[in-house]
């Protein structure tokens, strides 16, 4: 494998009496797509949000490119983008302010034209002069996307991406997600129920159950060790099995 | 300008745009200029017409040859006590709503996590928004100030002179770190109320408080005020006279002095007094007299605005930017 970019080790996270995270070890390799799976309230958001320093585990350790999430959260910060599950702008203000409002806290020295370059490279230049709070939910993806990315992130992360989006909106996530780790070369790490979109986007998938990491492994690699599984959610529905 | 300078500068920008576009907030700030626009110019009509009477005094005095002449009674800038007396109580109520506004913006619409994932410390976070704050107070006092100054010229046709600027700009200095203090009262509690509305309420209760019932309770208790004029002018006695005659109970008198001071808007309506010549005892003396008079007054300001915006750094930066419990 590749130079681990994102690594995590016994990592723990603990809300009150309830252990939401158990010792999970995972290394993720430059370059990969990583598809995170695991059923609902299996820890796969907790996960996310310590390793986007939105919170701090109580245990073990997680590293960006080497940089603890941590003690090196402000490194860490310019490394990564996010893109929330629940995807929230300023409505208030336009695409494009929005955009070059947060560009600005990363650092990026002409924000305004960072801003206008993402739209156009996502394809939507169209919305930068409109206010957020009238966007669609596919449109508010995509500005959503366009923020977690418009300071060139190495690493970028994603909530549920397709999560409330129609095919086509789904079809065009992916299509984006392939674009940006082929010409920018972002790893992404992405926490997703779709099991079709995890087959035809992951290079490595990972799967939680209550906590745990039960199976971690590449695309590849997972279809030769299941042959008789006719698709990647029999395959889950085995690991799960596996597992209890 | 280094990065962390420029975050909170952009932050701080962030702030003051979203303030401006708050209907709310703009119905209040139009409220506050409105009225104390009204109160200068009533109070500069009358002005007006006293100026005038001594203006002919004094004209007739001179024609008569009269070397002794009494200088003049009026203090123009004691024209502008509505002023501070608005701010004391409406200005507050801006500050705190400004603050409630800030955090809950952030809060409701859910956008923190968006900043936190950004290189943006919490200290960074307090220190723009408190600037932004800050920049909106700086345009609302000097929108009063301007309107003030100009109804005193061009309505009571005294232009205030550069001394009188000078006094005029430190009381506009109190009534900065006043609101800013009220600011952080605001959004300290709005952050750490579980409903950002209920942060609003405890502040406007702690606003009462401090702002319309201690200083009622320390006016009742000064023995000054039990006769309309003063009780000490009444007797003939000057500022040392008062003193001595205190000096006689000063066990009343540091009970009674603590609850003002435990009142914010005392300090600043004792500073801003002071300096707008608004209490008569004050009148005779020089800048220099009076900033050493006043300086517990705004040495106190000071303190709270500097101990509240440290709480709104503090809890700012242990606010957690998403709900603890996790969705999984």
């Amino acid at each position: 494998m590749s130079e681990p970019v994102i690594e995590l080790q016994g990592l723990q996270h603990r809300y009150d009496t309830d252990l939401v995270l158990r010792d999970v070890d995972l290394s993720i390799g430059e370059g990969e797509i990583f598809g995170f799976l695991g059923h609902n309230g299996a820890g796969k958001t907790t996960a996310m949000n310590i390793l986007t320093t939105l919170l701090e585990p109580t245990g073990g350790t997680a590293t960006i490119c080497g940089y603890d999430v941590v003690t090196d959260r402000r490194e860490v910060t310019r490394l990564i983008g996010y893109l929330p599950a629940d995807v929230r702008m300023y409505g208030h203000m336009s695409a494009a302010e929005n955009l070059e409002f947060l560009a600005k806290l990363s650092g990026v020295p002409d924000a305004r034209a960072a801003a206008r370059e993402t739209l156009e490279y996502l394809g939507c230049a169209d919305l930068a002069k409109r206010r957020v709070g009238t966007f669609s939910t596919g449109m508010r993806q995509r500005i959503g996307i366009a923020q977690a990315i418009v300071h060139r992130p190495h690493v970028l992360f994603l909530d549920e991406p397709t999560s409330g989006l129609d095919p086509m909106g789904v079809r065009q996530l992916r299509e984006t997600v392939l674009q940006l780790n082929r010409d920018l070369g972002m790893t992404v790490f992405m926490n997703t129920h779709q099991l079709n979109e995890v087959s035809k986007v992951c290079t490595t998938i990972g799967v939680l159950n209550h906590g745990e990491l039960i199976y971690n492994d590449s695309i590849e690699a997972t279809m030769r060790r299941f042959p008789d599984e006719a698709s990647l959610e029999d395959i889950y529905v085995r690991v799960g099995d596996l597992a209890s | 300008m280094s990065e962390s300078t420029n975050r909170i500068m952009q932050v701080a920008r962030h702030e003051y745009r979203a303030a401006v576009r708050s209907r709310a907030l703009i119905i209040l700030l139009a409220i506050l200029v409105v009225a104390t626009g009204f109160s200068v110019f009533i109070g500069a009509t009358d002005y007006a017409a006293q100026l005038a009477e001594y203006d002919a005094y004094r004209a007739a005095a001179q024609a008569q040859g009269l070397t002794r002449i009494a200088p003049s009674p009026l203090a123009v800038l004691s024209l502008l006590r509505g002023a501070f007396e608005y701010l004391e109580i409406i200005g507050a109520i801006i500050a705190i709503t400004l603050g409630y506004l800030s955090v809950s913006r952030e809060r409701v619409s859910r956008t923190l996590p968006l900043l936190r994932s950004r290189p943006l410390t919490g200290t960074e976070l307090a220190a723009g928004t408190f600037l932004g704050a800050l920049a909106i107070f700086t345009t609302l006092i000097a929108a009063t100030a301007v309107v003030g100054i100009v109804a005193l010229g061009t309505i009571g046709n005294d232009w205030i002179n550069p001394a009188q600027v000078l006094r005029l700009t430190l009381a506009c200095v109190a009534a900065l770190l006043y609101l800013s203090a009220f600011y952080c009262l605001g959004a300290i509690a709005t952050a750490k109320a579980k409903m950002p509305a209920n942060g609003l309420v405890i502040a406007l209760g702690i606003w009462l408080l401090v702002v319309l019932v201690l200083p009622q309770i320390g006016d009742t208790l000064d023995a000054d005020n039990q006769l309309p004029g003063g009780l000490f002018q009444a007797l003939g006695l000057n500022h040392d006279g008062e003193i001595a005659v205190l000096t006689h109970f000063t066990g009343y008198e540091q009970v009674r002095t603590g609850i003002e001071e435990a009142s914010l808007a005392k300090h600043f309506e004792r500073f801003a007094f002071a300096m707008s010549d608004v209490k008569e005892r004050y009148r005779p003396y020089g800048l220099p007299w009076l900033l050493n008079e006043t300086r517990h007054d705004i040495g106190w300001l000071f303190a709270y605005a500097a101990v509240l915006f440290l709480g709104l750094r503090r809890t700012l930066t242990r606010q957690q930017p998403i709900p603890t419990g996790g969705n999984s």
